[in-house]
């Protein structure tokens, strides 16, 4: 209940916007995520507790963007603060959501959710405040690649929302990044809408400082004939979660997923998916990579759900962990439930290290054992990295991965 | 789209063996409470400390709530409606077979399962076992020449009481879980197996489980011992008559190998899965575990799930020796309104051990079959290795399949591989057969016999046969 008092006593009921309210009331009743639950069973109770022990901030300290915006070509959103949103719809066929159509659409995503499994989201809502809700409407193809910041401030609990409605025939880039600081929990909770026709290229690339704690969820809705690429990366977080909860509403869409994550020191990073498909004719390719080193954990669930109706559904996923120390744990669990009887559904879990016989071939070249490990890793990350939209010429993601830890 | 009704005809067959036995049995009142517990353990004259392990287990029961997280749908069981032990009336002791009530012979031989002398299967020995006591074990003497023990639990604990003391809970511990600590409370007969040291056991081993009685559970434990260097294969079969009540089969097995042992365990379950509505059938909860405790020791477990209304069931195997082997395969076929929740946990503990799954699910009607395992390579398994491979046929759009693989890894030098894929009997094949010349039917289960041949070549010859009969039988009529 402690979550929700914090949330009470940071702001008079009067000051709470009605999603607010609401969500608090929802959660209310589950104040915590139930622990014995499947989504929650494996998280680290004591790192959670951090997570939520912070004190609520709704301002934004002064936020340097990481890597200059150099290029014209590129919208740069911070939400919060600085949120330059005005700028920007000059220019490109990009509105900002009205109140009435923001609060319209989350409340009707928060009708359908459940307390336990979307206690991310529901926490985020309740948490998040006018300026830190961000919605964007967008339509049109020729919009420049857009990058959109959160970011958590040194000793609080920071929470920002995204909701972006695509209209039909819409094609864009968007990387978003989630920022971590010292000390600090970032609640990120991102909704997308994909019209008719639509295609999405998404990357999200989280990472934190020492002590970072993050809760991502990410809620997309498809429509017919619309195709939906995720690229995501999460890393340096003493705590994470990133909750992927895509829905095929008619059937007849593609999805691509490449997720990894990287847990070093003590951290803990885990990745929860469910993919739905509503219709026929659904497409889904998905791979997670984990990698986890020292004394973390890496924990991935994954569940494609192919009710009656999605008949003709080509679905397949794939788990792949490098667990590269003695006192390191991966936990991976991907599922099918299926009851459409014409369907391609296939998913295939390993857990391995790195491959002796590669690295003995490389060493018997004159390759030395780090570097030659080096090489390895850039091949198990590049496939996932490469997926990522607009961050391959500016991000150095690589270069972080390997290099900074 | 084949025709669907054609494939849904195929699969209605009459389970055959859904007779009753008029025979006169000794019953006790139903219900379940301490008193009930020390009278089945005075009926079979047991020893303290099997009493007191029996009180300990009901103890703990009364403390522990039935597990729902297979998400299976049943109605609930009213545990003091039921009757913990049922037995044919006969003869205090029977020294040979000829004693034995001839209609419970009749019964066995209407089974398949001759017990009389001359009709013994060959190179087959047999421990028969109706309700909840164990009527007859062939080949005793030929067995005991070699020094291999099988009886009846309840025997084994009169005659061999030091191995039951020293064994019994040694795998599944009566806290184990819900229905083990229910059946270590209530058990009543099953078998006993113990193989020296060196000994291969010179024939198949098999246990014959008969419900005969509509109001009372089947609560047996099964125990095998397989000394250094020896080695046993054992089948186990079941069937029960059709009532339109449910009856509750909660069993133990429990098997022990030690250095360079192997065990081999193949189940044929055929319990009544209950009519086309869902009426009756039998709610199968068993625990099955094996520990292959020496090295180089291999456990090996294959099923073939056919029967039951409810099966939970998940033989594993507890890796805790250097270089030890664990295997299942299994195929498990749900029709109608059947719900399976079957699969495997494999352990490992000790280094270098090695585990194979295979699972095959076919689900027609309106049933569910679900896959559900753990791997866990433990911080000691070094070099270990797994490979899970766990395909699903749906039959008809209105069955489901579901797999829920936990893979748990805390050792780096390991290595786990798990796939799973799913697939339906598809126009283009049967098309394809049809036009050979093959009938309809023909082709179905030549078909479902090709995607279940990986586990079927890993059963005993006399049960491969068998097991291939009974999912043609079973899938009449359901594919489309």
């Amino acid at each position: 209940m402690e979550i929700i008092e914090k949330i009470k006593t940071n702001k008079s009921i009067d000051n709470q916007t009605e999603i607010q309210k609401i969500c608090l009331n929802k959660l209310q009743s589950s104040p915590l995520p139930n622990p014995k639950s499947e989504p929650w069973r494996l998280s680290n109770k004591s790192k959670f507790s951090d997570l939520l022990d912070y004190s609520l901030n709704e301002k934004d300290t002064k936020f340097d963007t990481p890597y200059p915006n150099t290029s014209q070509n590129i919208i740069r959103l911070v939400i919060g603060d600085n949120c330059q949103i005005k700028l920007i719809e000059e220019n490109y066929s990009i509105k900002e959501l009205s109140e009435d159509e923001l609060v319209k659409y989350i409340k009707k995503q928060i009708s359908c959710f459940d307390q336990n499994e979307n206690w991310s989201e529901l926490l985020n809502l309740s948490l998040s405040c006018k300026k830190n809700i961000l919605g964007l409407k967008i339509n049109g193809s020729k919009i420049p690649p857009i990058e959109i910041f959160s970011h958590a401030s040194s000793n609080s609990l920071n929470a920002k929302t995204l909701v972006i409605f695509l209209e039909k025939n819409c094609d864009i880039d968007l990387l978003q990044v989630n920022l971590g600081k010292d000390n600090s929990s970032l609640s990120q909770s991102t909704f997308f809408c994909l019209e008719e026709n639509c295609s999405v290229n998404h990357g999200v690339v989280s990472y934190g400082e020492s002590k970072s704690n993050l809760l991502n969820s990410l809620n997309v809705i498809q429509e017919k004939n619309s195709e939906y690429n995720l690229g995501s990366l999460h890393f340096k977080f003493n705590y994470a979660r990133f909750e992927i909860s895509i829905k095929q509403s008619a059937g007849n869409a593609k999805t691509n997923i490449k997720g990894m994550q990287i847990t070093k020191k003590d951290e803990q990073i885990s990745t929860y998916t469910k993919i739905e498909f509503k219709g026929p004719n659904g497409f889904l390719d998905q791979i997670n990579k984990s990698l986890a080193d020292d004394k973390s954990h890496a924990i991935f669930e994954g569940s494609i759900i192919v009710p009656k109706i999605a008949q003709r559904t080509d679905a397949s996923q794939l788990s792949r962990n490098l667990l590269l120390s003695n006192l390191a744990q991966i936990d991976t669990k991907p599922q099918l439930e299926i009851i459409a009887d014409d369907v391609k559904c296939k998913h295939g879990a390993t857990i391995s290290q790195l491959n002796e016989e590669e690295l003995f071939y490389m060493r018997t070249r004159g390759i030395t054992l780090t570097e030659a490990s080096k090489l390895q890793l850039s091949s198990y990350f590049q496939e996932i990295i490469t997926f990522i939209p607009v961050s391959k010429d500016r991000w150095d993601l690589l270069d972080k991965l390997l290099n900074e830890n | 789209m084949v025709n669907e009704n054609l494939v849904k005809d195929v699969v209605k067959e009459p389970y055959k063996y859904g007779f009753v036995t008029d025979i006169e049995t000794e019953k006790i009142a139903k219900g379940l409470n301490e008193d009930i517990i020390r009278l089945i353990s005075q009926k079979k004259e047991e020893p303290k400390y099997l009493l007191d392990f029996r009180l300990k287990a009901f103890k703990k029961w009364q403390k522990m709530k039935e597990p729902d997280w297979a998400g299976l749908g049943y109605k609930q069981i009213d545990y003091q409606d039921i009757i913990y032990y049922s037995a044919p009336k006969q003869k205090e002791k029977i020294s040979s077979l000829d004693e034995v009530d001839p209609k419970l012979l009749e019964t066995f031989d209407k089974l398949g399962i001759p017990l009389t002398e001359q009709k013994k299967l060959t190179n087959v020995a047999v421990d028969a076992v109706f309700d909840s006591v164990s009527i007859a074990t062939t080949f005793r003497e030929e067995l005991a020449q070699h020094g291999v023990i099988f009886c009846s639990i309840s025997e084994a604990v009169k005659n061999h009481s030091n191995l039951i003391e020293q064994y019994l809970g040694t795998v599944v511990p009566a806290s184990d879980n819900y229905f083990a600590a229910l059946n270590s409370a209530v058990f009543s007969d099953g078998s006993f197996v113990y193989i020296p040291k060196g000994v291969t056991c010179p024939m198949d081993l098999s246990s014959y489980f008969r419900i005969n009685s509509g109001d009372s559970g089947q609560f047996e434990r099964t125990l095998i011992i397989a000394e250094e260097s020896s080695s046993v294969s054992y089948l186990e079969g079941c069937t029960a008559p059709m009532f339109d009540t449910n009856t509750l089969h909660a069993a133990v097995v429990e098997l022990i190998a030690l250095d360079d042992a192997s065990i081999k365990y193949s189940t044929v379950q055929n319990w009544y899965a209950g009519d086309e509505e869902g009426v009756g059938g039998i709610f199968n909860f068993v625990t099955k575990r094996g520990k292959c405790l020496g090295k180089r020791s291999k456990i090996s477990w294959s099923q073939v799930e056919t029967g039951s209304a409810i099966t939970w069931k998940y033989p594993s195997c507890l890796l805790l020796g250097e270089e030890s082997v664990g295997e299942f395969y299994s195929v498990a076929l749900t029709n109608n309104l059947q719900q399976a929740d079957t699969g495997t946990k494999m352990i490992h503990i000790g280094p270098k051990t090695k585990s194979t799954i295979v699972s095959k699910g076919i689900s027609a009607g309106n049933s569910n079959n679900s896959y559900r395992g753990l791997v866990k390579m433990g911080t000691k398994a070094t070099g270990s290795r797994n490979y899970s491979q766990c395909d699903s046929m749906l039959i008809g759009d209105q069955a489901s399949a579901n797999t829920f693989p936990y893979i748990k890894s805390q050792q780096p030098n390991s290595e786990i591989e798990h796939e799973a894929s799913t697939c339906r009997i598809s126009e283009d094949q049967l098309f394809y057969l049809q036009s050979r010349g093959i009938e309809f039917e023909e082709a179905v289960s030549m078909m479902v016999s090709g995607f279940c041949r990986d586990v079927f070549n890993q059963l005993p010859m006399e049960f491969a046969a068998e097991a291939d009969k009974l999912l043609a039988l079973k899938l009449e009529g359901s594919v489309g």
